[in-house]
């Protein structure tokens, strides 16, 4: 893992008063400076909302390694309406708390933009992945739109990273490695959609998938490797729905997946760091 | 005593005058309803005032994510502002017709105006030649947008691209809701940022399941 003395700088005017402070705090306790410092964030109306971390899995966890899952939307924004009584916002919950799950038993210690339906600004949610230094983003959505599985990346250029980074632009500095964890991911669904569980289990889904780079107001501003995973049903030829997105075969093999890719890139990670090179 | 001279010229003037006004009674009325016959035989379709002339939209395709190319003949005004709009028009019109490959729901004024700003770079704040296209788009579309990465991002690009492939010098696209500024097109793609038409362009050359 990489220094995480970076301090992501709000827009807004208050910044300007703030960089400089932080700044001559730095030079003045050099000690400070090798800590982890926490990120000038912009300041939000509501209060904010404390990250859900499960506790075995970060009390039990040698060395520290953060993954931050996204459940797009909640309470008063439903996102897409995926159906008559599915929502976005219901579909990419029961996809966080499932693949939280999957995560804690593998030993990583997650944090999460919600547990519940209430609303979450996107601001809030980069805000929270950034007090987590995470080693990994996921953001998870859901639509009707489309085939299969959907992995985008910031559309941001690409920038070396400094010691203060914009807002608005924060993931810019991020976004080889945004790439390369979407690689991974996107290997992950493949090798799944290949896999036969034999006649132990159900036929594996083949499923569809499409990397593309997009601008999303939550993941723009994530320090940290970032991917956005949207999930829409799996189509046949005739462009009818084959599978829907709240098939329980499907979000368990995309979930699984996505925990196959998360601990590939955390033993990537790993192997960098033992070898004296920096993580992902 | 009045001479008879002088009431015959009376008499005259005054079945003159009251004959005018009896005319332009009649005349007003025959124009008022030539107007209301004229309101209900107005043409359901605009007048093709331009010649047609052939032009490049890049079309979404839902399916597998990418930006194609398709050639279209269709009238153009001169004006490039005008222009704009009537290719973006002719876009969402594919987008709104049945069996499109990426559906989005007709609206009507989709796009209520596109105007064109010199694009000002470096620190001297000089021209560079380029031209900013803001895109003023009606809330009612929107509002009933179908929500999701893909789908946003493809309409945003598609406009992008549509635009650059036409007027060349539109290298910065920003969007308008309304009027105003909104955050995002139905709830994921970023509106509030420059959009740059080279994306575009990079977005209709990959391929499905390629790398990002």
């Amino acid at each position: 893992m990489e220094s995480r003395s970076d301090c992501i700088l709000t827009q807004r005017l208050d910044a300007l008063i703030l960089v400089p402070l932080a700044a001559g705090l730095l030079m003045s306790f050099p000690a400070t400076a090798q800590a982890p410092a926490i990120p000038a964030v912009p300041r939000t109306a509501s209060a904010p909302v404390a990250p859900t971390t499960p506790a075995p899995a970060t009390q039990n966890t040698p060395s520290r390694f953060v993954v931050v899952l996204d459940a797009a939307h909640g309470g008063d924004d439903g996102g897409a309406q995926l159906g008559e009584t599915a929502a976005e916002k219901n579909v990419t919950l029961s996809l966080s708390v499932r693949l939280r799950s999957l995560l804690a038993a593998r030993g990583f210690s997650v944090v999460t933009t919600r547990e519940s339906n209430v609303n979450v600004d996107s601001d809030l949610r980069a805000q929270i992945a950034n007090h987590a230094s995470a080693a990994a983003c996921v953001s998870l959505h859901a639509s009707l739109t489309g085939t299969g599985v959907h992995l985008f990346v910031s559309s941001l250029s690409s920038t070396s990273q400094t010691r203060f980074l914009a807002w608005k632009t924060a993931q810019s500095a991020f976004v080889t490695r945004s790439l390369k964890l979407a690689s991974m991911v996107n290997s992950a669904l493949e090798q799944s959609s290949a896999s036969s569980n034999g006649d132990a289990g159900p036929v594996s889904l083949s499923i569809p998938v499409t990397l593309a780079r997009t601008s999303l107001p939550g993941v723009d501003s994530m320090a940290c490797p970032a991917v956005a995973v949207e999930m829409a049903p799996i189509r046949g030829d005739d462009r009818n729905v084959a599978t829907g997105v709240t098939d329980p075969q499907y979000q368990a093999q995309i979930v699984e997946a996505l925990a196959a890719a998360l601990l590939e890139w955390r033993t990537d990670a790993q192997g960098e760091s033992h070898s004296g090179g920096r993580q992902p | 005593v009045i001479p008879r001279y002088q009431k015959i010229v009376f008499i005259v003037l005054l079945v003159v005058s009251i004959a005018m006004a009896t005319i332009l009674v009649r005349l007003r009325e025959r124009a008022h309803d030539r107007l209301l016959k004229g309101e209900d035989l107005a043409p359901t379709t605009a007048p093709a005032v331009a010649p047609a002339e052939h032009a490049t939209l890049l079309v979404a395709n839902d399916i597998d994510g990418t930006l194609v190319p398709e050639e279209h003949s269709l009238p153009l005004p001169k004006d490039a502002e005008a222009r704009a709009r009537a290719l973006l028009d002719k876009l969402l019109e594919i987008y709104a017709s049945p069996g499109a490959m990426h559906p989005v729901d007709s609206a009507p004024r989709a796009v209520l105006q596109v105007f064109l700003l010199p694009v000002s770079e470096g620190r001297d704040g000089r021209a560079s030649g380029g031209q900013m296209a803001v895109v003023n788009l009606a809330g009612s579309f929107a509002d009933g947008h179908p929500a999701g990465i893909e789908a946003e991002t493809l309409t945003v690009l598609s406009i992008c691209g549509t635009l650059h492939a036409n007027l060349s010098q539109i290298t910065e696209v920003r969007f308008l809701v309304d009027g105003a500024a909104r955050k995002t097109l139905a709830g994921h793609a970023d509106l509030t940022r420059t959009y740059l038409t080279t994306e575009a362009v990079s977005a209709a050359g990959s391929s499905s399941g390629a790398k990002p």
